[in-house]
């Protein structure tokens, strides 16, 4: 295997300070009924209370998230209040790339010796998203009302497209046999189901008990909530939206948050779990495909990431991706001539939904808990964002 | 020659003991005598300053003292500077609401307010011409200190008590008089003076409580208060748990709620009060004080503690066992070994210092009380267990040996205490509530009168802590609510214990000392051979309002003392809930009642043989017959568990009633058991209680 160079080489991401909701798809849950901002605070909390982590051994927090949430306005500062600490700190938006680019921003403020231990807490809620209300000079009412997430996800105003209709599009440059994606499909839900009943997963999610304003319980997350198991036959029968993409080939929206720490060397060691384990930062890479091309973007950003790194796949032990098409790792596949059975092995997004802030954030612990339970090795974590926006990072578990 | 368990709480005030109080037939010190004493006779008559009178502590203890002192004609001084928001003015609705408004109205009018500028003193003062300064300014020493210069150079010969919550009087100069939170109503006064002074008699003669403690930092009361939120603090550090939530579990152990308690003092005040009580303690005991960086940072912001109503907490805590052994640790540990410390120093006597937790501090049982459950060996472990999760805090002050003497009758009877002079006994009940730990020393007391051969037996509160008997100590019933054998087995053991006072003293007199006698407590007393009470006490049984069913026998036994006709009275008593002048029940529920000065030599005649026109009601041990089926004139029940709750006694009256006497206490605990599993019980007061404090 070749050696890289990192690219901050005194950040470091402290192994099982980590951990993250479930996923319960959007308005199935509790999550559906709380200010997400504050849930994230006070889950942070928690989570670190069961990694051990005092909350006063941060002195930094980037938060981020797409879905706008009341009282927003006060960012990060508020989120750390609801921790039960008052950090400074800011907050990261970058669609589905957001919780990679968060994780990147903590790992530049430890590399410039800006802060010491710099959380990363990344959130959605995605149900009763809000709506806005824009000033419109070229619209005869003047204003225009948006609904956060739907109207979105509906028309990308760079291309005048639906998200959906770039996974229709890609799937046809790219060829993509409807068989093989309904089987890909298939094949992600059986491996996150594998994922947890191995009892790997148990190690990045933490149940969460919910309160009502009066005080009393209003449930608990404990369960990736709207996930079921598919059966090929189920897949196929599906009605085709567009060019290889039905309900069960494309991801669901969901609630969430999830958090890690990004610090430096000695205090990685001083406040992991495991302190023999070594997670670093060895390079990013993000391009914007051709307009409406959005699925093809991560693996054009993986290949120029392993380029520049002088890496291959072969190179790499643990492959995860965002994928909210099925079709991204068909591409993915046909682009790197890489076995997608090999990628993906806990789970991903296209099964556990996408509350879009904690996407990666989570696919990320993930991707460190497969590495570290195989030995360690390079970690390859990508996906797509809105604006046709492919992005990867690599980092080394050692 | 008198015999006691252990020391009498009176005497440690300089009061004798209960039993010379009986056999005396008089109280050690009258007020007016007190009064005439500290502020002069009649026309001469001086006046009390309270400084900082619009704070919280000496707004609260303006009207404390000028209810109590407007009979006496002592006005009472409210000095202050001159931009201080008016804390006085605030407190005049309560008032009302205690006392109605033409009292109210008095009180206020002989309070005189004044303001000066902190160096030179009111002219006016000096008409005034007071006699007694009770200061309530911040807690700066300096400060305090030239405070104390200015009266003294005007009034040579003025009487100064410091309200201070840390200094000790040796660093001021003056004797403390540390009172406990909310300041209108709660009576502790923590003293530190050389001896009892006339100024502690007239606090007890007031009906108020002083507590002798010892003259070190802090005292006893905020090494628990303080303490405890250090303790929670300190968790909160290390856990991350939210303030919120350590409170209920800190509630749920102990009692208090440390935190909303700052919030609800004033947390810019009380934060800051706890910092300078754990920062000079810190200075003088070491890392077991040492206030940390979050108290720090309440302190300086003077910041709540709870989040704003808008960010009501979200998410829960639940901890798994190993989680909630931690918090055990981390929160009992550091105070154990606070009260190693104070028992080392000897800051106060155990009963006292048990007390204050209780009636200060929100302890369910005083700290005492939990350390002796525990054991003396588990309650080293558990100090031990905190020092491995903190080493700083095993450096210094820790006594493990101080918990050796469980054993003793100053650890064995916290609550109740036994005096004797070779024929007459008198047992004391010192806690406001009936509760395991009451009726376990109740029947040491018992054991120790029988052991020296006392067959006549006084039962009584102890004239000190316990100012009132509210009846049980409704936190008992909590493990009731959910199995039917600890319902029986608490109203069985009880009730066995109240028919020791009549079965085994040839003479057994209750007597309610104090304003109420009410529910379990008054079951108890109805057990002696004869009950007296002060005319003026209200005497009643509440069960049916929480609702629970009486369980110590109240359901039969008055009904085999009292004439028949009096049964529709003892109906009304126990169906509607509502409380009576003691004097509307003699005959039926007590056998005589007086003003207090007349009670008790009655109560010592009647106990030490003496003449007396009173004559025993004897409890008829066959079935009753004839007990009405119908109850006129009681209001129509306001909701269906009253009814529900009606309905048990009443089966439970007819139920104990028709057995004979052996058979009735198993009967009426059965019932009372049964309906604590009940809906309107588990959905009722208790209920609603055990599952705020219990299930969280």
């Amino acid at each position: 295997m070749k050696e890289a160079e990192f690219m901050f080489p005194g950040a470091r991401i402290p192994y099982g300070t980590w951990g993250s909701s479930y996923f319960p798809a959007w308005q199935m849950s509790a999550l559906a009924e709380v200010n997400i901002g504050q849930f994230a605070g006070e889950a942070m909390g928690r989570i670190l209370a069961k990694r051990n982590v005092p909350k006063n051994r941060l002195d930094y927090l980037v938060i981020g998230s797409t879905v706008p949430w009341h009282w927003k306005f006060w960012n990060a500062p508020l989120v750390s209040s609801c921790l039960g600490r008052r950090l400074p700190g800011f907050h990261v938006e970058c669609a589905c790339a957001t919780g990679l680019q968060a994780t990147l921003a903590a790992a530049a403020e430890v590399e410039a010796r800006a802060a010491e231990v710099v959380g990363v807490l990344t959130f959605d809620r995605t149900s009763d998203s809000p709506v806005g209300v824009f000033p419109e000079r070229r619209a005869y009412q003047r204003t225009v009302p948006l609904a956060d997430v739907w109207d979105n996800f509906g028309f990308d105003p760079a291309t005048s497209g639906a998200m959906i209709a770039t996974a229709g599009r890609a799937a046809r440059k790219y060829k993509a046999d409807r068989r093989e994606v309904d089987e890909l499909a298939c094949y992600r839900n059986q491996q996150y189901f594998e994922a947890r009943a191995s009892g790997i997963l148990d190690k990045v999610l933490v149940p969460l008990d919910l309160l009502s304003v009066q005080g009393r319980p209003l449930g608990r997350i404990d369960d990736d909530l709207g996930v079921g198991r598919l059966s090929l036959s189920e897949v196929r029968a599906m009605r085709e939206l567009d060019t290889c993409i039905t309900g069960g080939t494309q991801t669901h929206a969901s609630d969430g948050m999830a958090t890690l720490l990004v610090t430096s060397r000695e205090k990685a060691k001083e406040i992991s779990t495991r302190p023999e384990i070594d997670i670093r930062f060895v390079a990013k890479c993000e391009l914007r495909t051709d307009p409406g091309m959005m699925p093809e973007a991560p693996a054009l950003a993986v290949q120029k990431l392993l380029e520049r790194c002088g890496l291959t796949m072969k190179d790499v032990a643990v492959v995860k991706n965002h994928n909210p098409f099925a079709v991204n790792d068909v591409i993915f596949g046909k682009i790197l001539n890489y076995d997608w059975r090999q990628m993906n092995k806990t789970g991903c997004s296209l099964v556990w939904g996408h509350p879009q802030g904690p996407t990666l954030t989570r696919t990320m612990i993930e991707a460190f808990e497969e590495a570290v339970s195989l030995g360690g090795g390079y970690v390859l974590v990508f996906g797509c964002a809105a604006g046709d926006i492919g992005t990867s990072a690599l980092f080394r578990v050692s | 020659m008198t015999k006691a368990m252990r020391e009498p709480g009176l005497r440690t005030l300089g009061l004798g003991s209960v039993l010379d109080v009986f056999s005396r037939g008089r109280l050690p010190i009258k007020s007016e005598e007190l009064i005439d004493r500290i502020f002069g006779k009649d026309a001469a008559r001086r006046s009390l300053v309270i400084s900082g009178a619009n704070g919280m502590v000496g707004a609260g203890k303006a009207m404390q003292f000028g209810s109590r002192l407007l009979p006496f004609g002592v006005r009472v001084v409210a000095l202050d500077f001159p931009g201080a928001p008016d804390g006085i003015g605030q407190q005049y609705p309560g008032l009302v609401g205690t006392f109605g408004r033409k009292t109210a109205d008095q009180v206020m009018a002989n309070i005189i307010r004044l303001t000066y500028d902190g160096a030179h003193l009111p002219a006016e003062l000096r008409e005034l011409n007071p006699a007694f300064l009770l200061e309530a300014i911040p807690e700066i020493l300096e400060v305090k200190r030239s405070h104390y210069q200015i009266f003294r150079d005007a009034f040579p010969k003025i009487e100064i008590r410091s309200v201070t919550s840390g200094f000790p009087s040796s660093e001021l100069g003056v004797g403390i008089a540390h009172p406990a939170f909310p300041h209108q109503i709660n009576k502790v006064w923590e003293i530190v003076e050389p001896e009892p002074s006339a100024i502690t008699h007239l606090l007890w003669a007031l009906g108020l409580i002083p507590i002798p403690v010892g003259d070190h930092w802090s005292f006893v009361l905020d090494v628990l208060f303080c303490g405890l939120l250090h303790a929670g603090v300190s968790y909160h550090e290390t856990s991350n748990m939210p303030y919120w939530k350590i409170d209920k579990w800190v509630r749920r152990i102990l009692g208090p709620n440390p935190f909303r308690a700052h919030d609800v003092i004033g947390a810019k005040g009380a934060n800051f009060l706890t910092w300078s009580c754990l920062h000079h303690l810190g200075q003088a005991y070491g890392e077991l004080f040492t206030p940390t960086c979050e108290l720090v940072a309440h302190k300086d912001a003077g910041t709540d503690w709870y989040p704003p109503n808008h960010f009501r907490p979200v998410v829960d805590w639940k901890l798994d066992s190993e989680e909630e052994e931690d918090l055990r640790c981390r929160i009992l540990g550091p105070l154990f070994q606070m009260t190693s410390l104070m028992l080392q120093e000897g800051r106060a006597t155990l009963p006292h210092m048990n007390a204050v937790g209780e009636l200060c501090a929100q302890f369910r049982s005083g700290i005492l009380a939990v350390a002796r459950d525990m054991g003396p060996d588990a309650v080293r472990r558990q100090v031990l267990a905190y020092h491995a999760r903190h080493p700083a805090a095993a450096r210094s002050a820790w006594y493990p040996a101080v918990f050796d003497g469980m054993d003793h009758p100053e650890w064995q009877q916290l609550y109740v205490n036994a005096e004797h002079d070779g024929t007459v006994g008198v047992i004391t009940l010192g806690r406001e509530s009936y509760n395991s730990d009451v009726d376990a020393e109740l029947n040491r007391a018992i054991d120790w009168l029988k052991k020296e051969s006392i067959e006549r037996v006084i039962v009584t509160g102890d004239f000190h802590l316990s100012t009132q008997m509210i009846g049980a100590d409704t936190t008992e019933f909590y493990a009731a609510l959910e199995r039917a054998e600890e319902g029986l087995r608490v109203s069985r053991t009880w009730s066995q214990t109240a028919r020791r006072l009549a079965t085994e003293f040839e003479v057994s007199v209750g007597f309610v000392n104090g304003k109420r006698c009410l529910g379990g407590f008054l079951e108890l007393l109805l057990h002696c051979r004869y009950l007296i009470a002060v005319e003026s006490a209200d005497l009643g049984m509440p069960e049916v309002t929480l609702p629970v069913v009486p369980g110590m026998e109240g359901c039969h036994w008055p009904f085999r003392k009292a004439p028949a006709q009096h049964w529709p009275k003892l109906l009304h008593l126990l169906l509607g809930g509502a409380s009576l002048k003691a004097r509307e029940t003699i005959g039926w529920l007590v056998d005589a009642t007086a003003p207090l000065d007349e009670a008790i030599p009655l109560v010592w005649a009647v106990a030490s043989g003496g003449a007396h026109s009173l004559t025993e009601r004897k409890v008829i041990a066959r079935p009753l017959e004839g007990l009405p089926s119908e109850v006129s004139g009681l209001p129509a029940p306001d909701n269906p568990a009253a009814e529900a709750a009606r309905r048990a006694i009443m089966e439970n009256i007819r139920g104990s009633c028709g057995v004979t006497l052996a058979e009735a206490l198993d009967r009426q605990a059965k019932q009372s058991a049964d309906f604590m599993l009940s809906e309107p019980c588990r959905k009722g007061r208790i209920g609603s209680e055990y599952s705020k404090t219990m299930l969280i």
